[in-house]
């Protein structure tokens, strides 16, 4: 993409420890070593939303079992994903699916340049991991009633689905069936805080994801058993 | 104009929308709504780590069945607490206990402020619900390794730990099991990152919260003011 230069939201750039206690990175130099020790067939990356699935049980119970790592940080937008994963979040590990999860926090971008910074993430799974097949999840409406933010979040996964036939082995899982009421608005049962998902929110989104996992990691080639045979 | 007043953590203030969803007021409408048609005997009022733990099993197994109430926000600072007190929370209820848990997220203020902050929390609790205790929830350690915040939190847990016993209805209670390791990390098994307590870290805070809100219950239920 020409604009990548002036597009913020496709830079690298590490996050301000703002609070001073430097969690940011700790989290991120942990990531690193688990990429060390362990060997993940599917990789999920991104901000909050990634980072609170673990803390349910259906991380145990639907992704636990597929070797699954959980690298979300949260707070994280695009450009600090971007960083993460040029700096050993992507080194030592050869996943085949990668879970991309990311953009609901570009709060200083438009739609245009958060769906350009998911798309240099793409580039740079491509790049460093070419094997992977890439999940991304479509950004989730917010806030109790309609609001700016839901129209740029619906904005960004209208873009990217628009750029879907250049970017090969991307699927793009649209996993909003029906957070928005009839009357515009999200309920807390789904979302506690009207972002963040309650367990009854992340069954209705991790379903459709674990079946389109299986289905990517059906289709995956088992190198193992190949040089093995 | 009296010293508790220039503090920016005792100032009432309503969290600025910057992200621009209106989430902020939206929980909070939902607070004062919900209110109405329940009689907790237990509210828990606070920030994400109260909001978080209505989020787990915990919760159900060990509050819901203590009729309690969860108005856990954001990242609300006492300032935010303080009017979002003062702004409805509390003029539908009539708790028994009130569980306060605040201050690891008031960004730029001293130990004091903050300290400061939850003393006027108090205050406005003790005004507007006279009958109700308050249990405040020592502040825990953060970040994975030693850091100022830590230090800070620290220090909030000893000026309260000061200035508790002169107030008749509140108390302090420090739930932290020894989050911090010798070597002086924290693991993420108990905060995943490094603030936010896991679904592992909130059963090692929890039975001590429980153990003490039946405490103050079954006193309350035998006093013969009540
Ligand atoms: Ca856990």
């Amino acid at each position: 993409m020409s604009q990548g230069d002036t597009n913020s939201a496709a830079v690298p750039h590490v996050a301000e420890d703002l609070h001073g206690d430097d969690r940011w990175l700790s989290q991120h130099n942990r990531f690193v070593l688990d990429c060390k020790d362990k060997e993940p067939d599917v990789l999920f990356v991104g901000d909050s939303l990634v980072q609170l699935m673990q803390q349910y049980e259906v991380w145990r119970e639907l992704f636990s079992p597929l070797h699954a790592l959980n690298f979300g940080i949260g707070g994280d937008t695009t450009r600090h994903v971007l960083w993460r994963l040029q700096n050993g979040e992507l080194e030592n590990i050869r996943p085949k699916v990668i879970v991309l999860w990311i953009g609901t926090n570009n709060h200083e971008n438009s739609a245009e340049e958060v769906a350009g910074g998911v798309e240099a993430i793409i580039k740079l799974i491509n790049t460093l991991q070419p094997q992977a097949k890439i999940i991304v999840m479509g950004l989730l409406p917010r806030g109790e009633k309609p609001n700016p933010l839901r129209e740029k979040n619906a904005r960004v996964n209208q873009i990217i689905r628009s750029w879907l036939p250049r970017l090969p082995g991307v699927q793009l899982l649209d996993v909003d069936n029906g957070f928005v009421h009839s009357d515009g608005a999200i309920s807390r049962h789904d979302m506690f805080d009207f972002l963040h998902l309650t367990a009854s929110g992340y069954a209705k989104v991790c379903r459709p994801l674990y079946e389109l996992i299986m289905q990517l990691l059906e289709e995956t080639p088992e190198e193992k058993q190949v040089t093995l045979a | 104009m009296s010293e508790e007043e220039q503090n920016p953590a005792a100032i009432p203030t309503p969290m600025s929308d910057v992200q621009g969803d209106g989430r902020w007021i939206s929980m909070h409408n939902h607070f004062v709504s919900s209110s109405k048609d329940k009689e907790p005997e237990v509210v828990f009022i606070g920030d994400s780590n109260v909001q978080i733990m209505h989020q787990f099993e915990v919760w159900r197994e060990l509050f819901s069945p203590l009729h309690a109430l969860n108005f856990g926000g954001l990242s609300d600072g006492t300032q935010h607490v303080l009017w979002r007190l003062e702004n409805g929370e509390l003029d539908h209820v009539k708790p028994k206990i009130i569980v306060l848990w605040v201050g690891t997220y008031n960004q730029g203020h001293s130990a004091e402020q903050i300290a400061g902050g939850i003393l006027a929390i108090i205050r406005c609790i003790h005004h507007r619900q006279p009958q109700a205790k308050v249990i405040v929830l020592a502040l825990l350690p953060r970040g994975k390794n030693p850091n100022p915040l830590r230090n800070r939190n620290l220090q909030v847990n000893k000026l309260l730990e000061e200035a508790l016993p002169a107030l008749p209805s509140a108390f302090l209670l420090d739930a932290d099991p020894g989050f911090v390791h010798s070597d002086g990390t924290i693991s993420h098994h108990d905060m995943y990152d490094y603030l936010h307590l896991s679904r592992h870290g909130y059963t090692r805070v929890c039975p001590t919260l429980h153990r003490t809100l039946l405490q103050f219950l079954e006193a309350t239920n035998t006093s013969p003011d009540q």
